[in-house]
């Protein structure tokens, strides 16, 4: 019996990593323009941007998936339920990960920008070469922990019908009365993710923290 | 301790590899800096000394723009930069920075990077020197400082004073005409300090051109030629190292070296 659930629901595990994995990417990417924006000299920019960044992130994700998979459509914009939940996480992440950047390029101290000006190191340069791996390393483990909290958010998408891990448990247990086992084996499968990813980030972090102290 | 008086002739005319004149700095209604005025030649080693928030750091850093002064101008090896109108374009800002190495009181290395690789990465952005060039440079330096084992370190394994010695050579490798120091050793432990004021002192011999502000008072009679004393944000007095130390002219200084000297 468990082994027949558990093969049905963890066909749920690709789409539940698809899903994390390509709002991660796509939120990563757009919280770096963000985190650019938030800090233009130019204060519409920046202006806008943070707006967006505080709009997102109050708004709970269920309203952003249903406002997106049922809303959109009446302005003509359908798209289908993967496409929606990935759109919707990757609007989310992207605030999160600019704050999580903010963050990371606000403990690298100025003496370090200071040092790179005097020896004249350009802004791009300093920028590429001096902040950004510095902050990057600062950030990791804060990435780490708001992807696993993405991925515990992404059991969200079964609402709108998105066949990840929750929609399969949701199913076995209405066709097999299982209910208990079902969610249980779903909440397993949640945590053995969640830990290998952990144990990824801490391994990287350690290697680094070995490597160039904590500073 | 070895006593070198007045080896160095002080400057005569007004050329020189540093020329700064008029050099003023405010904070919106604030002055922090008023009308400094420093000529020297080049070879030669200036002292700058005097009391907390006498404005000695913000004339380092405004020697390379680190801060922007709001009046005065400033030439060294070659650079010219003038205060107080608009900013001054790009390639003087560039060319400026390029003639200065500048060592600061925290060292400042960059924590992500080897030491190696401290010292390759601003010749190869900066010079755009090739890798090899740029080793080949950082391995001649790493044995100037006495750090020839050290390369592949990163600088959290280093003690402060190695650390330091790391930053003089990183800032040499670029070949800067004039070389300015904040402090370089009052982080350190004074017999950590010593080992870099080693360096410090052979550098000077070696013909670098120098500003170095400290509270070393050692260092300051024995290696500079020269000591400007600084106060409230501007020069007190400068002279002979020799004549400022034993004969000081300004009653201020006289209370000041009072100070320093008791302790
Ligand atoms: N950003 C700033 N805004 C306003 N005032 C400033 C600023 N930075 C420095 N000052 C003031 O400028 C004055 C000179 O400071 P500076 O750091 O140059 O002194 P210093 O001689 O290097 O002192 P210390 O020996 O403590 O390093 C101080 O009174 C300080 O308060
Ligand atoms: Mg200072």
């Amino acid at each position: 019996m468990i082994a027949q659930l558990l093969l049905t629901i963890a066909q749920g595990v690709g789409l539940t990593l698809y899903v994390t994995g390509a709002s991660l990417l796509f939120g990563g990417a757009i919280g770096l323009v963000l985190v650019a924006a938030v800090r233009s000299r130019i204060p519409v920019i920046s202006g806008i941007a943070t707006l967006y960044i505080n709009v997102v992130r109050v708004v709970p994700p269920i309203t952003w998936l249903f406002l997106i998979y049922f809303g959109l459509p009446q302005y003509a914009l359908r798209l289908s339920a993967i496409q929606a939940a990935i759109v919707g996480f990757s609007l989310i992440a992207s605030a999160f990960m600019a704050e999580i950047y903010r963050s990371g390029l606000l403990s690298i101290p100025d003496a370090q920008r200071e040092a790179a000006h005097a020896l004249g190191l350009s802004p791009v340069a300093t920028v590429g070469h001096i902040i950004t791996p510095q902050a990057f390393r600062v950030a990791l483990p804060a990435v780490a922990s708001y992807a696993i909290g993405l991925l515990k958010d992404s059991a969200l998408a079964s609402t709108i019908g998105v066949r990840e891990i929750t929609y399969y448990a949701q199913q076995s247990a209405r066709q097999t009365h299982e209910g208990l086992l079902s969610f249980i084996i779903a909440g397993v499968l949640y945590i053995v993710i969640s830990l290998v990813v952990a144990v990824i980030s801490r391994r990287v972090d350690l290697r680094l923290r070995r490597k160039i102290g904590v500073a | 301790m070895v006593f070198s008086f007045g080896t160095r002739t002080p400057p005569t005319a007004l050329t020189g590899e540093v020329v700064v004149s008029g050099l003023g700095k405010s904070y919106g209604a604030s002055r922090v800096l008023s009308d400094v005025n420093l000529t020297m030649n080049e070879g030669e080693v200036v002292s700058i000394i005097g009391p907390s928030g006498a404005g000695k750091s913000t004339f380092l850093r405004c020697l390379n723009y680190l801060e922007t002064p709001t009046e005065g101008t400033i030439e060294i090896g070659g650079a010219r930069v003038v205060a107080g109108g608009k900013r001054p374009d790009k390639a003087s800002l560039d060319h400026l920075r390029r003639v200065t190495g500048m060592v600061f009181q925290s060292f400042n290395l960059f924590p992500h990077l080897t030491v190696m690789e401290n010292i390759t990465l601003p010749q190869r952005k900066v010079l755009g020197a090739s890798k090899e060039e740029a080793q080949e440079v950082a391995n001649k330096l790493l044995k100037r400082v006495g750090l020839p084992d050290k390369a592949e370190q990163y600088p959290a394994r280093l003690s402060g004073g190695q650390q330091q010695r790391i930053a003089i050579a990183r800032a040499l490798a670029l070949s800067p005409k004039v070389m300015l120091f904040d402090e370089p050793t009052s982080a350190l432990d004074p017999e950590i300090g010593l080992e870099v004021l080693a360096v410090m002192r052979d550098l000077a011999d070696e013909g670098m051109t120098m500003i170095v502000v400290t509270h070393e008072m050692h260092f300051a009679r024995d290696v500079s030629d020269r000591i400007m004393v600084m106060g409230n944000g501007g020069v007190l007095e400068i002279g002979p190292s020799e004549q400022v130390m034993s004969q000081p002219q300004n009653e201020r200084t006289r209370q000041f070296l009072k100070a320093v000297l008791d302790r």
